[in-house]
């Protein structure tokens, strides 16, 4: 039960062809249907409409023999019989005359030299002689009768059959020719959409479409791929951005979208690397807020939201360019800054400083003054890793914040 | 169109020769063989003659002058429809009649057919003889006896000059066989 159903889709694989193959193999059997059925019709209307001109042919033959032999036979003369039969000698596709008297007697007859080179053939269309009387004024005076040969027949069977081969060879080349062309118009628009598919399914390139390919079928086939690329690339563009965003995420503050610790810990090492190998400096600035917890603690968390805000976009308003800005904890934010020869580490702090010293306006109408604690360090002179140059600047923000309490 | 061809034929491949031997008709072995040979030849021989007159099956008139060598009993045969009443006529007689369709010469004195012979030029009589083997005196056919046969002969000049019409077929019969 499962032997043939299972042997079956092993065949299909081994008989796989090609489109071309496949068409090339239909036409050609078509082709040759159509030339074969074309041929034998031709053939056999010639052979009905020869075989009526051969009747036609051994009629006359056998009215010019009844001529011919007329007076012989009113004189009784053989030999002028014999001579009267002469013309019809040479009328090809004869094989046999016989001249009768008028009691029924052959008086003559004459037998082709040449051998019938089908009797079957001339069994068959011609069976009977032809038999014409011999009349003077009106009384019958002998018989002619004409027997026919196959040789007209044959020779136009065979220009026919030649004929044929001819036409189907000039048809089958024509066709070779057609068939080709046709595979051509349809295989390459085909190809041209599994080429897109290909390039789709290897390279992701979403972009790409299958172009107008002038077929009605193929192109209803190719507008379908095209509405599916459409969907892909949709789909595709929606998880790049999802990705983008949820990557930003990861790296970034939700409430003051600036880095967070771990794009701070990413951005230092790179920092360290890429100074170490131009031999160049930068100063890392700890920066945490005074009383924070204070103000927290008196004005409500959402005012302390609306604090660190605050702070936060200070904080980038003094960055240049290539300075990098993180929040790393609650209340504390990071600073690298570039620095060339001539720039001075205590500036920096003071300009931070004085830039978040402007008053907040809170959410409850109360206005809150911040006041930060600064450390900066330098790399290489305070450090040459990470932890170190971070253990450094924590360092320098707490001698600040004492110095602060101090005051 | 054909007949006219046989006639060419025929001239072309005698240019010369204006009489011309022969056909042959079997003489069947008895008493009477002859005479049905005779007859047999001379009626078909009329029956390839067109007067300018008349059609193939007008009775025609044959007048008999001397006596014939092959057979007494002078009665042609004509094949189908037509017929000939035989006269014997002299050669003085024949000459005063109207009437004669065929002017058959036995044996007579030379000046006898000779004056015949003037006289049938120009007039539609056809003339046949069996006393002139090599028909060299002016007949127009000429029956001879050979063994086991009778045969004719046509002498083309005399058919040439007269208003007769012979069938050619006769014509290349007559000379087909030398």
């Amino acid at each position: 039960m499962t032997g043939p159903a299972a042997n079956r889709p092993v065949e299909r694989i081994g008989a796989r062809t090609t489109l071309q193959k496949l068409l090339s193999r239909f036409h050609f059997g078509i082709t040759l249907f159509a030339v074969a059925l074309s041929g034998l019709t031709i053939l056999l209307a010639g052979v009905t409409a020869l075989r009526g001109y051969a009747d036609r042919n051994m009629e006359l033959a056998a009215r010019l023999g009844a001529y011919g032999v007329e007076p012989a036979l009113v004189f009784n003369d053989p030999v002028a019989v014999r001579e009267g039969l002469e013309p019809l000698t040479h009328i090809p596709g004869i094989a046999r005359l016989r001249v009768l008297d008028d009691v029924g007697r052959p008086l003559t007859q004459w037998t082709s030299p040449a051998a019938d080179p089908a009797p079957i053939l001339t069994r068959v269309f011609f069976p009977r002689p032809f038999a014409v009387t011999v009349q003077r004024n009106g009384s019958i005076i002998g018989t002619i009768e004409v027997w026919g040969d196959s040789s007209t027949l044959i020779d136009y069977v065979r220009i026919g059959l030649l004929a044929g081969l001819g036409c189907l060879l000039v048809t089958a080349l024509g066709t070779i020719f057609l068939a080709r062309r046709f595979e051509y118009e349809l295989v390459k628009p085909l190809n041209e959409i599994a080429t897109v598919a290909h390039d789709v399914r290897l390279h992701r390139r979403f972009d790409k479409r299958v172009q107008p390919l002038g077929i009605a079928e193929l192109d209803r086939l190719g507008g379908d791929i095209n509405a599916l690329l459409d969907e892909l690339q949709g789909w595709q563009g929606h998880m790049e951005s999802e990705r983008a965003m949820l990557a930003h995420r990861a790296s970034h503050d939700t409430l003051t979208e600036m880095p967070n610790r771990a794009a701070f810990d990413e951005q230092l090492g790179q920092r360290i690397q890429a100074a170490e190998t131009r031999g160049a400096r930068f100063a890392l600035l700890f920066i945490d807020a005074d009383n924070f917890k204070a103000a927290n603690d008196n004005f409500g968390h959402a005012a302390g939201d609306v604090v660190l805000v605050a702070l936060s976009a200070r904080i980038k308003e003094t960055l240049r360019k290539d300075d990098f800005a993180a929040r790393i904890g609650g209340d504390e934010f990071v600073v690298i800054v570039e620095l060339d020869d001539e720039t001075r580490t205590d500036g920096l702090a003071a300009r931070i400083r004085t830039s978040v010293a402007e008053p907040i306006l809170l959410p409850g109408g109360e206005s809150y003054r911040p006041a930060v604690s600064v450390g900066v360090a330098t790399f290489p002179d305070n450090g040459d890793d990470a932890i170190a140059l971070l253990t450094a600047a924590d360092a320098a923000m707490y001698a600040d914040k004492m110095s602060h309490r101090s005051r | 169109m054909l007949a006219s061809l046989f006639l060419i034929g025929a001239l072309t491949t005698t240019p010369q020769m204006s009489v011309q031997a022969a056909s042959q008709t079997i003489v069947e072995d008895n008493v009477d063989g002859m005479a049905r040979a005779v007859n047999r030849m001379v009626g078909g021989i009329v029956s390839y003659a067109r007067w300018p007159d008349g059609s193939a099956t007008t009775s025609r008139l044959m007048c008999l002058v001397g006596s014939p060598r092959l057979t007494e009993r002078m009665a042609p045969d004509v094949p189908g429809t037509g017929s000939v009443v035989v006269r014997r006529v002299s050669a003085d007689a024949a000459m005063l009649r109207t009437d004669c369709d065929i002017l058959f010469l036995g044996r007579m004195p030379v000046a006898d057919r000779r004056q015949l012979i003037a006289w049938v030029r120009g007039r539609p009589i056809l003339t046949i003889t069996d006393d002139d083997a090599a028909c060299i005196y002016g007949a127009m056919f000429c029956l001879q006896n050979r063994p086991a046969s009778v045969s004719f002969s046509v002498n083309l000049d005399a058919i040439g000059r007269g208003p007769l019409r012979i069938d050619p077929r006769v014509l290349r019969i007559g000379g087909g066989a030398s």
